[in-house]
């Protein structure tokens, strides 16, 4: 009898770190398929023909059809640099500079992937169109209600969590592999200025 | 004997979890909700060039979709021969992707790579003959680039990064102006054979 219930709970144990291992190496990623750099994370062989199963397995849940990372990079933020989920009850400042590249737009997303409804129809910034200081950093206002210089609107209702993406086409510089470079140190910061 | 046995089971349960683990990464993308293929099918037949409409409040075609890129693309299908795919590109910036129904980005060109403005590009499987086939890369091609498909069916979208929401109309204006069609194999010119059917989707402004 003992030895049934051991059976049993080993199988329980066994099917919950199994399918959570699973689920967790699909959908966030781990060292062997991502690069993380603070709170982003990218996926380094998405839809590459030779991609692993995990990142092929994110790939076809994501419903996504990115470029491969030569021609082009996807970065994904849920947290702030702190590591805290970011939330529409809070106040971001986004701040980063030039990237090598012909082109990057930063956008925010609901946890659906869908962008949020806001009055002034903005939903992201990119190179051409974001205002930027003399030294070429820009600053990204993530917040409810607007801001000075760039207001990235996180929309109103009831509180909500938000994903950032970055996402930079053409980057000038690539690996060994072909992979894109985008130097950690370029990436931006995400700062959280305030809660509601 | 009181230790081994639960050494036993730890180990049986490890043994076990890495099994699942493997049936689930190997079952989990069949249960995707919806991957992107299965998206693009409902908006209008293979072999046309159909834009997207802009992600807006609720409603995108695909997850996360570039606010500030227009999107088009063509479901080719080459069982009946090669696809012909041509665009006036505006600027370096345009992407032109290739994928299998999974996804797989199998060829990539951009603006930038192009000399000229007129890209003009034969999708064709690697047995079917293209006038001379060979011609991979856009340096040595003439006229036209001919790439070799590992899939008879597919898509290729076409990305144009939007500047301003002023620009967004030229953008959409110049994605009206690519085509995809049939490729016939004799010398023609199938000029604006591009949209016979309307875009059931209404390529929203």
């Amino acid at each position: 009898m003992r030895t049934l219930l051991a059976l049993v709970v080993t199988f329980v144990i066994a099917l919950v770190l199994g399918i959570s291992s699973a689920w967790y190496m699909i959908d966030r990623g781990t060292p062997l398929t991502t690069t993380r750099v603070g709170p982003w994370s990218s996926w380094m062989s998405e839809a590459n023909p030779n991609a692993d199963l995990y990142t092929k397995a994110h790939l076809a849940r994501s419903g996504r059809l990115p470029i491969t990372s030569t021609t082009a990079r996807y970065f994904t933020a849920r947290t702030d640099s702190d590591g805290r989920d970011l939330t529409s009850a809070c106040e971001y400042s986004i701040q980063g500079g030039a990237l090598n590249a012909r082109w990057w737009s930063i956008a925010v997303y609901d946890d659906q992937g869908s962008v949020i409804k806001n009055p002034s129809e903005r939903y992201s910034f990119n190179s051409e169109d974001a205002i930027r200081h003399s030294d070429g950093t820009y600053r990204i206002s993530l917040a409810t209600h607007a801001r000075p210089e760039n207001w990235l609107p996180s929309g109103d209702g009831p509180e909500h969590k938000l994903m950032l993406m970055l996402r930079v086409y053409g980057p000038r510089e690539t690996d060994a592999n072909g992979i894109g470079q985008i130097p950690d140190d370029r990436l931006p910061k995400i700062e959280r200025i305030a809660c509601s | 004997m009181q230790l081994r046995i639960p050494v036993l089971f730890i180990l049986l349960c490890l043994v076990l979890a890495g099994l699942i683990h493997i049936a689930a990464v190997l079952t989990l993308p069949t249960l995707a909700p919806k991957d992107a293929w299965d998206r693009l099918i409902p908006l209008g037949p293979a072999n046309t060039m159909i834009a997207m409409p802009p992600a807006s409040p609720g409603q995108s075609v695909l997850p996360m979709m570039g606010p500030d890129v227009r999107y088009a693309f063509c479901r080719f299908d080459l069982t009946d021969g090669p696809v012909r795919l041509k665009a006036t590109v505006p600027d370096a910036l345009w992407l032109i992707a290739f994928y299998t129904p999974k996804g797989e980005n199998f060829y990539a060109v951009s603006g930038a790579d192009m000399r000229r403005a007129q890209l003009d590009l034969i999708i064709a499987t690697a047995d079917q003959p293209v006038a001379e086939a060979g011609v991979d890369a856009p340096e040595e091609a003439d006229q036209i680039v001919v790439v070799t498909s590992p899939v008879d069916k597919g898509v290729a979208v076409i990305r144009a990064p939007v500047v301003g929401p002023s620009r967004a109309r030229r953008v959409e204006q110049a994605l009206k102006g690519t085509s995809c069609a049939p490729h016939q194999n004799k010398p023609s010119e199938p000029q604006d054979q591009s949209a016979p059917s309307e875009p059931p989707t209404g390529a929203a402004n």
